[in-house]
């Protein structure tokens, strides 16, 4: 069942206009896990603003479940690469946030029921935090205490917290050390292996992507004048293990080598869009 | 220290740091003293630098004794009692209410700033003229507001209001706009409404540097209502200090004048308290 429908979405910013995405035409079923790759400044950032609904494409449309959003709301979830968390609120007030917000109104809050509610909710959060390896002494910690890995596994868990039909993830590893981020990974993976979630997950490291995704799509352009397009859109085999992934990246370069024999002017562009190991 | 104290990398102990901070002190008070002295020796009846004696029995004259303007009662006996019926507690009454009112006011312009800069037609319909009203010089309008509005207490309030209002505005305004984009997008995926984000992620996020930015504009809050207390009032310490001007008073008037900056560093010391105690999570950068 499709859940994300791209229909030739363009995007320019400025003035003069820099085109930053041209035509792009991208389907995404429900439960797939998508892997956005690109450099820096291609625009897949922008493509996921797009999905997110935080910003609205210049020509095209983006349907998600078949219907248009005007802005951000519940059916997707956003984990980005920083300022995730609210730094006013302690871990679990900051897990429980999305649940107090949309269950009572500003009037709501005064009454009894919010209070039971409330204590309910703590203890729904607290089981959540164990099982995003989190201590329960962590709880009343502000996110300022937490060291970079802890402070994305509670932006992940207050996003899963709502139930979102879809996790967008902006570079959501990339601050990490390559320890931690491994962990990540695989917390995420088991997280999408669980709930079924739908993961579009935007990233620079060819690596990453291959041991995430189902699905991966590589956003590049073919001169610098014109907006990105996608370039490649290969499924990962299932199950794709560890030892595979070096083969994979060749065989993704490869790919992408053909692509830009027959396009000299992109050979610069696309070539290094690919080759970028890392761990 | 020894090794270069002038040095920026330099590290004074705790007992140099000490007294290094009490040295000006020690010197203003000891310069006063002498020129004191000596104008005293020259001239016993003289007036511009009372001694700490006279110093002394005028402000226990203000403090302990029953304003001059009201009824002479039973003599009140205790201590207590004669300081709050004095002239002192009376005028810092009175100036505290006035202190009161334009604080309170100040809190609809936070909120005003709050929706600047968080809803973009809100921000487009005010925004050009707070920055218009920013630039007007508060005190060349009050001859304007003692006309418009007369010249008991609401006069003086709106001079403040106007004064200081333009600035807490456009601060919280800055403030609003600086929270991170994502922060708003995140709090709306979370099922957040406009007002949920604006109330509950936005201004208790920048809460502590808005009441920081009120802390740091109170001088300017204290500057325009001793303007207006001094030109047009019949209480209030800024009162008390333009009419003791008239008879020379430095007796009264120099305690006067340390007795209102103790009053606005206590005022401040309580909000920086306040501020860290309510925000723990809060720490300046």
């Amino acid at each position: 069942m499709l859940l994300i429908q791209i229909e030739n979405a363009s995007v320019a910013y400025g003035s003069p206009s820099r085109p930053i995405l041209s035509d792009i035409d991208l389907q995404i079923r429900e439960g797939e896990f998508v892997c956005l790759l690109g450099q820096t400044g291609c625009g897949k950032s922008t493509l996921l603003r797009l999905v997110l609904g935080s910003e609205r494409p210049l020509s095209g449309r983006v349907l998600i479940d078949g219907r248009a959003h005007r802005q951000p709301d519940r059916t997707r979830g956003y984990v980005p690469q920083k300022y995730s968390l609210f730094p006013d609120r302690t871990v679990l007030r900051n897990i429980t946030f999305g649940a107090e917000v949309s269950d009572f109104s500003w009037f709501g809050r005064l009454t009894p029921r919010y209070y039971r509610r409330r204590r309910e909710l703590n203890h729904e959060a607290m089981a959540h935090l164990c099982r995003f390896g989190l201590r329960e002494s962590d709880a009343e910690k502000y996110p300022d205490q937490l060291s970079g890995g802890m402070q994305q596994r509670v932006a992940i868990a207050q996003a899963l917290m709502t139930k979102p039909r879809i996790l967008l993830m902006d570079e959501a590893f990339s601050a990490l050390d390559p320890g931690t981020r491994k962990d990540m990974q695989q917390l995420i993976r088991k997280l999408w292996r669980e709930t079924g979630t739908t993961i579009l997950f935007v990233t620079h490291n060819t690596h990453e992507a291959l041991s995430l995704g189902t699905r991966i799509v590589v956003l590049g352009k073919e001169s610098l004048d014109q907006g990105s397009r996608v370039m490649l859109d290969v499924p990962v085999p299932q199950p794709c293990h560890v030892q595979e992934i070096p083969d994979l990246v060749l065989r993704l370069e490869s790919v992408s080598q053909l692509r830009t024999v027959s396009d000299d002017a992109a050979r610069t562009d696309s070539t290094s869009v690919i080759p970028e190991f890392s761990i | 220290m020894a090794a270069g104290f002038h040095l920026i990398s330099a590290t004074p102990s705790r007992t140099m740091t000490i007294v290094l901070s009490w040295i000006l002190f020690a010197i203003g008070i000891g310069f006063y003293l002498h020129t004191s002295a000596a104008r005293h020796r020259e001239n016993p009846e003289d007036r511009v630098t009372p001694t700490i004696g006279q110093m002394a029995r005028g402000i226990s004259g203000a403090a302990l004794t029953v304003a001059e303007d009201d009824e002479i009662q039973t003599q009140p006996a205790s201590l207590i009692q004669r300081f709050s019926t004095g002239m002192l507690w009376k005028d810092t009454i009175a100036t505290g209410r006035r202190f009161l009112c334009s604080m309170a006011l100040l809190f609809p312009a936070v909120l005003l700033g709050l929706h600047m800069g968080l809803f973009p037609y809100v921000g487009a319909f005010f925004l050009r003229f707070v920055l218009f009203f920013d630039k007007i010089i508060a005190l060349s309008l009050l001859p304007i507001l003692f006309i418009a509005f007369g010249i008991d207490e609401l006069s003086k309030i709106m001079l403040i209001v106007i004064g200081v209002t333009p600035t807490i505005i456009l601060d919280t305004f800055n403030l609003a706009r600086s929270v991170p984009n994502d922060q708003v997008v995140k709090a709306f995926t979370l099922g957040a409404g406009d007002f949920d984000v604006a109330y509950r992620v936005v201004l208790k996020q920048i809460w502590p540097r808005v009441l920081n930015s009120i802390r740091l504009n109170l001088k300017a809050v204290m500057l325009f209502l001793f303007a207006g207390e001094m030109i047009a009032s019949t209480d209030g310490l800024a009162y008390r200090i333009a009419l003791l001007r008239r008879h020379m008073g430095m007796d009264v008037i120099i305690p006067y004048v340390l007795w209102v900056a103790l009053l606005l560093f206590l005022v401040d010391l309580t909000m920086r308290i306040v501020n860290r105690r309510l925000h723990p999570w809060f720490r300046e950068s």
